[in-house]
């Protein structure tokens, strides 16, 4: 059985509508990434499951069991980080996780053997008696994801836990996220970044409350099978401009290493070049790159906004 | 249960962790109580006084003696005519002269009686009376003394004093203010700590995002609420008692009547005060709001207590109102007992009234915790 079924899901604030109708499964054991810019609705999401808010219609299965009406197993079985790394600044490393593990009533000679182990995957043994607040923000949220796993949830569920955090942090991070699957635990995680999408066994795109696709992030990829040529220029606002308002190619998109074409005609790279010139726009290097998911995602999103 | 037990362990590492939070508990109050106690007063102190000694007698010159004996008048200067007391004190220079007429020994032993006059500056009325209630005391006493000297008949010495009205202060018969503020600060301590640190305890579970953690543990809210409501109840004990002792220490107030009577009044008491606190954190998203919240309504409260401002002189509307404030019978409760020693079998009424605007307040406060909880 699968351990998060979410079936047509709605919530809305007032006149906006955060979750639109979505529907998704977090497999056993995989790490399913919920992949979308801020205010997507994947933080509405994250705290219908763990019962924190209520949706208007739809409904969560947890491990077989409806969240409505079963809020204290949810909550005791679930594994959940909030957005924000919520420690204790002023209690040291150690109080922190002794505090979780007491109020998941975890007796005191597992917590021991806990701690160590979670000492060692997030070395943070050496640092166990400073005080959380004067720790960097990688190691706070190592210990936030550490607190969290003192109770041993085999569900667990992220909401960005890497905003903010340095490169370093974030890939060892993801380290410890895989090996956690490897050991069983299924876990969904949010997150804006598409490096990070890339990391995860399956993905669901969200935006403005709707899913727009949901598959591996090698199959999400493959959907594309047009070109995609990257264009690099010293103006690639004014080249994006241009060439967007041209109307010339399938796709035109602005990333932060220059503008992705579409090259739905398969019209090759000198034509590409033609068409350049002909509009006047200076660039410096074209060529033909494999897509990634950013472009699935906005080609997904282009889309669903037609 | 265990939980609470939890909670209430990791809130004393907090407190006792955090230095704003040790001085806001320990210095506050005892800062409160040696500048309060001392600053608020209604005694009359120092008030500049002149005579104008028309009569050079001795009698007039022991009269002016015992003027200027007390703590309460500081004699400036003695001048020969009324119109130049009244000029000095058009000037500001004193706010009180005494006239002494002419003849006013002749007159004393003769049996007639001289009148003494006394002008009083009334721009502070409060002062006033309580000058010209010390005036009439002192002149009083003198009189009695005199009337033994001068063998004046002693049926008559006896006559005088049948008809003498004399008020006599019972329970602080010194008249001195320090009696009445005192236990009312210790009163203000208690719910300044409960009302404000509850709130603000809670409220900072939400800015640190803990509290959305906490919430996803097996703790319910309940267990929630007590775990952080009951380490304050402990310091707030800790501090009634730090405020009994510095009492005593500082003003030689000790307490009359029974000490475990006002405990168990404080901890009614409490009930209203937490309820605030939990109240004002439901309200707010930030410890500014809360703190803000249960300052507006402590302040409000403590000026319909009767801590500074009687009751009896409010307008009627007021004095209805304050019979909704359960700082208005604390107060009381707290007076009668350490004043005056009161059992606590005279105070059902007011201990009553308070355990059931406590009870109110707290349950309500409690339910709409629950409700944003959930």
């Amino acid at each position: 059985m699968n351990p998060i079924i979410i079936e047509n899901l709605y919530k809305t604030y007032g006149k906006v509508t955060a979750v639109n109708g979505v529907n998704l499964e977090v497999r056993p054991s995989e790490i399913f990434g919920l992949i979308g810019p801020d205010g997507a609705g994947k933080t509405t999401i994250i705290r219908i499951i763990v019962s924190l808010l209520n949706p208007d219609r739809g409904q969560v299965l947890f491990k077989g069991t409806p969240i409505a009406g079963n809020m204290s197993f949810v909550r005791t079985q679930v594994g959940y980080m909030p957005q924000r790394f919520s420690l204790y600044q002023d209690l040291t490393v150690e109080e922190n996780l002794d505090f979780f593990g007491d109020l998941f009533n975890v007796p005191k000679n597992i917590q021991v053997n806990r701690k160590n182990n979670l000492y060692e995957f997030s070395r943070l043994g050496p640092f166990k008696s400073r005080r959380a607040g004067a720790l960097s923000g990688g190691m706070k949220q190592k210990l936030a994801l550490s607190c969290m796993l003192m109770h041993e949830p085999d569900v667990i569920v992220l909401d960005e836990p890497t905003f903010g955090v340095d490169p370093v942090s974030r890939s060892e991070f993801w380290e410890i996220l895989k090996s956690l699957a490897k050991k069983g635990a299924s876990i969904l995680v949010t997150t804006a970044y598409m490096d990070e999408a890339a990391l995860c066994d399956r993905v669901a795109f969200i935006f403005n409350g709707r899913i727009l696709g949901m598959d591996s992030p090698d199959k999400l990829v493959s959907q594309i099978r047009d070109s995609i040529y990257l264009v690099n220029s010293d103006a690639p606002h004014l080249l994006f401009d241009r060439v967007s308002k041209s109307g010339k190619f399938k796709g035109c998109e602005l990333f932060g290493d220059g503008v992705h074409l579409t090259d739905s005609d398969e019209a090759g790279i000198e034509t590409i070049k033609d068409i350049l010139n002909t509009m006047a726009v200076s660039y410096h290097k074209i060529k033909k790159i494999d897509p990634g998911l950013e472009d699935v995602f906005l080609k997904l999103m282009n889309e669903n906004s037609l | 249960m265990q939980r609470i037990f939890y909670l209430m362990k990791k809130e004393f590492k907090q407190i006792l962790r955090e230095k704003l939070f040790i001085s806001l508990i320990f210095l506050a109050p005892l800062g409160q109580i040696i500048i309060l106690g001392f600053a608020i007063t209604t005694d009359v102190r120092n008030l500049n006084l002149a005579v104008v000694d028309a009569d050079h007698s001795s009698m007039s010159a022991r009269l002016i003696e015992s003027l200027s004996a007390t703590e309460s008048f500081n004699l400036v200067c003695i001048l020969d005519s009324e119109k130049e007391a009244l000029r000095e004190m058009d000037n500001g220079k004193i706010k009180l002269a005494v006239v002494i007429p002419k003849q006013f020994e002749r007159d004393l032993k003769n049996g007639r009686q001289p009148q003494v006059q006394a002008i009083i500056d009334g721009v502070d009325g409060n002062s006033a009376g309580i000058a010209m209630a010390y005036i009439g005391q002192i002149s009083r006493k003198l009189q009695q003394e005199w009337m033994q000297k001068t063998g004046v008949s002693n049926a008559l010495n006896q006559d005088l004093r049948l008809v003498e009205i004399e008020t006599r202060m019972w329970y602080n018969p010194s008249l001195e203010s320090v009696n009445n503020i005192v236990p009312g600060i210790i009163a203000v301590l208690v719910m300044m700590i409960t009302a404000f640190l509850t709130g603000m305890t809670i409220v900072r579970e939400k800015e640190n995002g803990t509290l959305e953690q906490l919430m996803v543990t097996p703790i319910t809210s309940m267990e929630l609420m007590l775990g952080k409501v009951l380490p304050l109840v402990i310091v707030g004990f800790i501090l009634f008692n730090v405020g009994i002792l510095g009492a005593g220490i500082v003003f030689g107030l000790w307490m009359k009547g029974n000490l475990f009577s006002l405990y168990l009044m404080a901890i009614v008491f409490m009930l209203s005060t937490l309820g605030l606190g939990i109240f004002a954190s439901t309200v707010s998203q930030t410890q500014q709001q809360a703190m803000f919240i249960a300052w507006f309504f402590m302040i409000v409260a403590l000026l319909l207590s009767g801590f500074f401002i009687p009751i009896e002189n409010m307008p009627d509307w007021v004095q209805a109102l304050t019979y909704l404030n359960p700082v208005r019978y604390f107060m009381v409760i707290i007076r009668e007992i350490y004043l005056k020693g009161t059992e606590l079998l005279y105070l059902w009424k007011e201990a009553l009234a308070m355990l059931a605007f406590g009870l109110a307040t707290i349950i309500s406060a409690a339910v709409r915790f629950q409700k944003r909880m959930s």
